[in-house]
């Protein structure tokens, strides 16, 4: 839409600078001779049609923007606009004189009207130079309005997915029953509380330590995940056994924050959970030369339908993997009846 | 000269953690006229429970192994008064629906049980019963459990793939699923049924059957225009003009 024929009091104000340009005019032709309402009769109507012909230079701008045009095609548009629509101009303007002469006797005569042909031709040319400027900036300033409205969405867009991660790590079902395995062991086991209690503090101080950093050495991440687990032991007892296989080598590796937890976490709730006697989740890390290998089990209850669709901790990874290694990151799961099995593999990038 | 005492509390509590089990052991057991019965660690065990010693009031949790809390609720329901213990808030909706005396959100306190089991005892002095459709309707699984048909034989449940029943009869109040062989008898009505079923493999072909899509070899007809289905292993079963001109739109 054309920014000033959008709103009504833009397209007055427009209008009004207009007549003030329509009455100046008029003044310059009574100093050469015409009377007062030969000059306004002839100026009026002419101006008013100009004033709209010269919101066309709004589709001018439109066709070569400063910010892709160079200097000399913007230039050579305008000049060359400018010429056609004055040269118009003043055509309409003969057109007009010689239909005011013919039907009243306040028009000049055609030979008195064409010694003033060229300065109207000249203040047409220049009009519609000054209403392209005009142009310009009006489209100049929708352009930074534009862009500062998308940099605003972009960032609320960024903070939204942060926060989103930020849940997507920390279940707060997992507080709750760890909370609700507190309060019990309050009674029969206070000892066993406190450790637990330091046990969760130091599994969510080490969450959000991690998650703010770019990449941590997988030992960190190793240790993050110990943490959930012992406290996940006390929860299922029995029920959640580990058998852990991990390459020192493999330990130095850098890997981006949180990407084993959570499949870990998914091993305990879609795994273990489902299961009236539990089993055994194993995790084995390796290291060949400049590859880092990890894959997680666990057991799954037959009767569950195989899941069809991967669960937000699953699709976190992956989406933070590609990120980091494009197309050198791989995560493969597999799944039987009953078995659940995540493997992936990255390019392993150490300190020395 | 008696004196007048709330008649005692017999409950169980079924949770598959064991540390949630001694929060609540720990809060009832001190209570004079609460005894708790059993303790169970999974739906099996609650259904069996309720069976074998009937106790007044299961305390029970949702996301359990095997069997939810409201398919263990959809089982004894009519039997037992149930008080949901769980972390998760959002089935508290969905308990109120099929008439759970409370919904206790762990951690929780002693005062909040106290409530919880006052709710029960008004509950039960005025010998309220879960209603029936509601109660199937809530066997409805929670989580990714679709495809499969509970059936209660006393202390025991039968857990039926919905792929390996062959047909559904209607008889009296009851609706009996043909299983591998087997009849596994179910207090149900066969409309209900069929809605607790894949109304995409299930056909309800007469008045009183519904039959497994799979299962059925060919129509044949007499010669009274009586029409019937044979089944893959050779069964009979009959077809009603209505229940024709469904089969017709499915194959």
């Amino acid at each position: 839409m054309h920014p000033i024929l959008a709103r009504v009091e833009r397209l007055a104000a427009y209008l009004a600078a207009w007549l003030v340009v329509a009455l100046l005019l008029a003044a310059v032709l009574t100093r050469q001779g015409l009377t007062w309402p030969a000059a306004l009769a002839l100026l009026l109507p002419i101006c008013l049609v100009y004033s709209f012909v010269c919101l066309s230079a709004w589709y001018v701008c439109r066709a070569a923007p400063l910010t892709t045009s160079g200097v000399m095609r913007v230039l050579a548009s305008s000049a060359m606009a400018a010429v056609v629509v004055s040269g118009l101009w003043v055509a309409l303007a003969r057109t007009w004189m010689s239909a005011l002469g013919a039907a009243t006797t306040i028009g000049p005569t055609p030979e008195q009207y064409s010694r003033h042909e060229p300065l109207l031709f000249a203040s047409g040319v220049l009009l519609f130079l000054l209403a392209l400027t005009v142009h310009y900036l009006l489209l100049a300033f929708e352009l930074a309005r534009q862009a500062e409205r998308r940099q605003l969405q972009l960032e609320v867009l960024s903070r939204d997915a942060e926060l989103r991660a930020l849940r997507a790590q920390l279940d707060p079902h997992f507080l709750y029953n760890c909370l609700n395995s507190i309060s019990a062991l309050t009674a029969v086991d206070p000892a066993g509380a406190r450790r637990m209690c330091v046990l969760l503090a130091d599994f969510l101080r080490d969450t959000l330590a991690i998650s703010v950093r770019d990449r941590i050495p997988l030992a960190d991440e190793l240790a993050l995940t110990d943490r959930f687990l012992g406290i996940e032991q006390v929860r299922f007892g029995e029920r959640l056994q580990i058998e852990r296989h991990v390459d020192a080598a493999a330990a130095r590796c850098h890997v981006p924050p949180l990407v084993l937890q959570p499949l870990v976490e998914n091993a305990v709730t879609h795994g273990i959970a489902g299961l009236i006697d539990g089993g055994v989740i194993r995790l084995d890390v390796a290291r060949q030369q400049d590859r880092l290998s990890i894959a997680i089990e666990n057991p799954r209850d037959a009767d569950a339908p195989t899941p069809t669709r991967r669960g937000v901790g699953l699709e976190n990874v992956r989406q933070r993997l590609t990120t980091m290694f494009g197309t050198d990151a791989r995560l493969e799961t597999r799944t039987d009846s009953e078995r659940f099995r995540v493997e992936l593999a990255i390019p392993c990038f150490t300190d020395d | 000269m008696t004196e007048t005492t709330a008649p005692r509390l017999r409950v169980a509590i079924v949770d598959d953690e064991a540390l949630a089990r001694a929060v609540l052991r720990e809060y009832l057991t001190p209570i004079a006229d609460v005894e708790v019965v059993a303790e169970c660690a999974n739906g099996f065990e609650a259904v069996k429970v309720v069976s074998e010693l009937r106790p007044d009031l299961l305390f029970l949790d949702v996301q359990m192994p095997k069997l939810d809390g409201f398919e263990v609720l959809e089982l004894v329901g009519r039997e037992v008064a149930v008080v949901f213990v769980t972390a998760y808030d959002q089935y508290a909706i969905r308990a109120f629906d099929v008439h759970a005396v409370d919904y206790l959100l762990k951690p929780f306190s002693q005062e909040r049980l106290a409530e919880a089991l006052a709710r029960a005892r008004k509950r039960l002095e005025r010998g309220e019963q879960a209603p029936v459709a509601e109660l199937v309707a809530a066997g409805r699984p929670l989580s990714n459990r679709g495809g499969r048909v509970l059936v209660r034989d006393g202390p025991r449940v039968h857990v039926l793939a919905m792929e390996r029943i062959d047909y559904v009869q209607a008889q009296d109040d009851y609706v009996s699923f043909r299983c591998e062989g087997k009849e596994y008898l179910k207090e149900q009505t066969l409309a209900q049924a069929e809605a607790s079923l894949d109304q995409t493999k299930f056909v309800r072909i007469h008045r009183s059957f519904l039959l497994n899509l799979d299962r059925l070899a060919r129509v044949e007809t007499d010669d009274r225009e009586n029409r019937f289905a044979i089944l893959t292993d050779g069964r009979k079963l009959p077809v009603s003009r209505t229940g024709y001109a469904r089969l017709s739109a499915r194959l």
